[in-house]
């Protein structure tokens, strides 16, 4: 149990992950008050990295769940297994019904998927419910259930309750809202891009290969970018992977004047590449006037 | 760490719930045990972790702070006046960046002399708070009083001059952001400093309800509410997007699809079979938007078009068309992600010739002999008018042709209800033929006509 938000960011540090003062006080009230934790964000920003950092810190078993469209309780709760039931009836041909009846809607014939894995495992865990944004209502719906009591009903076995409270962390990246009773039953984080100094100690940490200047210039060079009017602004991968990019072409420092063709590896579309190589060209312009 | 009065506690929950954030008794128990098994957290930290579930209300809950808790500092405030009007003869005739900025407002201290550097911890020094209770007691609007307060600071020919600065080159790009920065920066806190002065005032939190993104007129959001706006309707949208039409209510898994299950079946040689059910669609007729796009109702349609390109999935037609006194289609807009066009065919009127006075009768005469027949009788036809007709002739028998052909007819209006009747608004004329007219005025408006239309 970590005792101040100091505390779970150091732990968090130590596996990996930079984490903000303010998101580290709601992390650490969210797990204090042992109520699950909903983190929300534009994608890349290290949501899903959060919850598998705090797994590892805390040093629980992580059963994740990703959410798509379509996505219903026989998937992500339990299903019968069908085949088993089957051979079990076959058998048992001579055996008394009133017994195989009870006897096929036990747990031996019960598939845990991972809602229902997280609620039975002996050992602690923590649950990562990840883009739920991506599920139907109806899901959401089913969900308060376990998010505020940490139960599930399973209509042949009653209810089940979980033995060692797993830690809750559900992610989102925006694209739709969520009910009011889902919210309520969460403590919020809202995950943004690192700032400067942030970004610069996770591209440090995640690629020490990299020179200093390197390093800096790429962490100015995306904050500048995030700026710009882009469909989608590059996320702290895409910067890790621009940066090891630009290593691998044996950059020591960042020029506008030779950036061409690795531009994609920092955006995603050919409309914001288009829209930053003619920003290049007066960014060049500029730094050229700077140093005159 | 200090400890919070439970006094200013209560009040501050109250104001939170007087602006609409949903704050439970659970929130309200959990803030409390924080704030006693934590006490070296600090108190904004913990409430503000714990009170607010949306990342969109960050913003009011600083407001409110501000003026809750952090409100006592506001005597501060006052003994800073005599300071401040000091400071403000030594910044006579100044002149800004751009070469511009020369004099003052009358108020307090030019922004123009103070350039870029900003003690943004000292920033409220720059308007006497006496003026600001001069003004907030004059009875102005909210939006006036900010005006005047700026102009008051000289912001207006700050801004300039640094707009003139970058245009002219003189200005790097990094520069330039951090000016806006500034700007922003500026905007927001004499914003902030109005709604306390106008909340002390009025000794109600009904101010800040005003002030509040969803409940304020489309036509005045800045750019970063109107950004909220835009998140929320693709929110909205991606919500009504998952909702099953309602063809396949009955059972919420679709219907048994017998074609699926034989050809499972024989994958599993006859023996097992699993039941599989058709993908349920969502209800798909087709849409007619007609929107209304003069001067005084081009931030509207910005919105609503903005909403129909999120919802395009639901529908199997779409059509969109842009009026002043003549109709042009503009549907091709709703396909591209990118609203910048439909922003610029707004603001250009399409290129076409007009008076710029919108003509009700004209467009619905000529949409119902030109366009109405290609037209499905399943369609539903959205109006987004403000149903001032400037004393044109409303030719009722077409908007009624129209009403007729198609399924139903939603009409969003702008304005205020009691405004539907004045003397050249023609709303009431075609009210009678609508399935309903909804005021469309702010968001919350919207967020209803989309549940209730949708």
């Amino acid at each position: 149990m970590k005792t101040s938000p100091l505390d779970l960011a150091h732990e968090l540090k130590k596996e990996g992950y930079l984490i903000g003062q303010e998101a580290a006080t709601t992390l650490f009230l969210a797990l204090a008050l042992e109520k699950p934790c909903l983190i929300e964000g534009p994608a890349g920003v290290g949501k899903t990295q959060l919850a598998l950092a705090l797994a590892r810190a805390e040093k629980r078993r992580l059963i994740r769940l990703q959410c798509y469209e379509g996505l219903d309780i026989s998937k992500a709760l339990y299903d019968w297994n069908y085949a088993k039931q089957l051979l079990r009836l076959q058998l048992a041909k001579t055996e008394d019904w009133d017994e195989i009846k009870f006897d096929l809607y036990s747990e031996e014939f019960l598939l845990s998927r991972p809602l229902l894995e997280a609620i039975l495992s002996p050992e602690p865990v923590l649950l990562l419910i990840d883009e739920l944004d991506k599920s139907d209502e109806e899901f959401e719906s089913f969900l308060l259930e376990l998010l505020a009591e940490q139960q599930v009903s399973i209509p042949e076995l009653g209810t089940l309750t979980s033995k060692t409270k797993p830690i809750v962390i559900l992610t989102s990246n925006n694209s739709r809202d969520f009910s009011d009773a889902l919210r309520r039953r969460c403590i919020h984080i809202y995950l943004t891009y690192p700032s400067l100094e942030r970004e610069i100690s996770i591209l440090s940490s995640h690629a020490p290969e990299l020179s200093r200047g390197l390093t800096k210039d790429v962490c100015e060079f995306v904050a500048k970018i995030r700026k710009l009017p882009l469909q989608k602004l590059p996320s702290v991968s895409e910067t890790i992977d621009f940066a090891r990019a630009l290593d691998a072409l044996q950059k020591v420092e960042l020029n506008y004047g030779d950036l061409m063709g690795t531009l994609s590896v920092l955006l995603k579309y050919p409309k914001d590449v288009a829209k930053l190589e003619e920003r290049l060209k007066k960014w060049e312009t500029e730094a050229l006037r700077s140093r005159e | 760490m200090e400890t919070m009065d439970g006094w200013v506690f209560i009040r501050l929950v109250h104001a939170l719930r007087q602006v609409s954030l949903p704050i439970s008794s659970q929130d309200i128990l959990d803030a409390q045990t924080c704030l006693v098994r934590y006490p070296d957290i600090p108190c904004k930290q913990i409430l503000k972790s714990l009170l607010i579930h949306r990342p969109q209300d960050a913003g009011i809950f600083e407001t409110v702070w501000k003026i809750a808790v952090e409100n006592r500092e506001s005597t501060e405030l006052k003994d800073s006046l005599d300071a401040t009007l000091k400071d403000k003869e030594e910044n006579r005739d100044s002149q800004g960046i751009g070469g511009q900025g020369a004099g003052r407002g009358s108020g307090g201290i030019s922004l123009t002399a103070i350039g870029d550097i900003l003690d943004h911890c000292h920033i409220s020094k720059l308007i006497p708070f006496s003026r600001l209770e001069e003004l907030a007691s004059s009875g102005a609007e909210y939006e006036e009083v900010v005006k005047t307060v700026l102009a008051d600071i000289d912001y207006y020919t700050w801004i300039n001059s640094f707009d003139l600065a970058y245009q002219r080159g003189t200005l790097s790009e990094d520069e330039w952001y951090t000016h806006q920065n500034n700007r922003a920066f500026i905007l927001r806190e004499i914003q902030q400093q109005v709604l306390m002065s106008q909340v002390t005032l009025e000794n109600s939190w009904k101010p800040l309800v005003r002030q509040h993104w969803l409940f304020k007129p489309l036509s005045s959001l800045s750019e970063e509410e109107k950004e909220l706006v835009r998140t929320s309707i693709r929110k909205w949208a991606r919500k009504l997007a998952l909702r099953p039409g309602s063809r396949w209510k009955s059972y919420n898994k679709g219907t048994i699809d017998i074609g699926k299950i034989v050809q499972q079946s024989v994958q599993w040689e006859g023996g097992l079979f699993h039941l599989c059910y058709r993908r349920r669609i969502p209800r798909a007729p087709e849409l007619v938007v007609l929107c209304d796009v003069s001067n005084s109702m081009a931030s509207f349609v910005e919105f609503l078009i903005h909403l129909v390109t999120c919802l395009r999935a639901r529908f199997r037609k779409i059509r969109v068309f842009f009026f002043i006194d003549s109709v042009w289609d503009v549907s091709e807009f709703v396909w591209d992600d990118d609203l910048s066009g439909v922003k610029q065919e707004i603001k250009s009127w399409g290129h076409k010739a007009s008076s710029g006075f919108s003509d009700y009768g004209a467009v619905f005469k000529e949409l119902a002999e030109n366009i109405l027949r290609e037209v499905s009788s399943r369609a539903i036809l959205i109006v987004l008018g403000d149903g001032k007709n400037n004393y044109r002739p409303a030719q009722p028998e077409y908007f009624a042709r129209i009403s007729e052909k198609v399924r139903k007819v939603f009409w969003l209006n702008p304005l205020e209800e009691m405004e539907w009747s004045e003397p050249d608004n023609v709303m009431k004329v075609y009210q009678n033929n609508c399935s309903k007219v909804y005021r469309c005025r702010t968001a919350s408006d919207l967020q209803r006509i989309v549940k209730d239309v949708f």
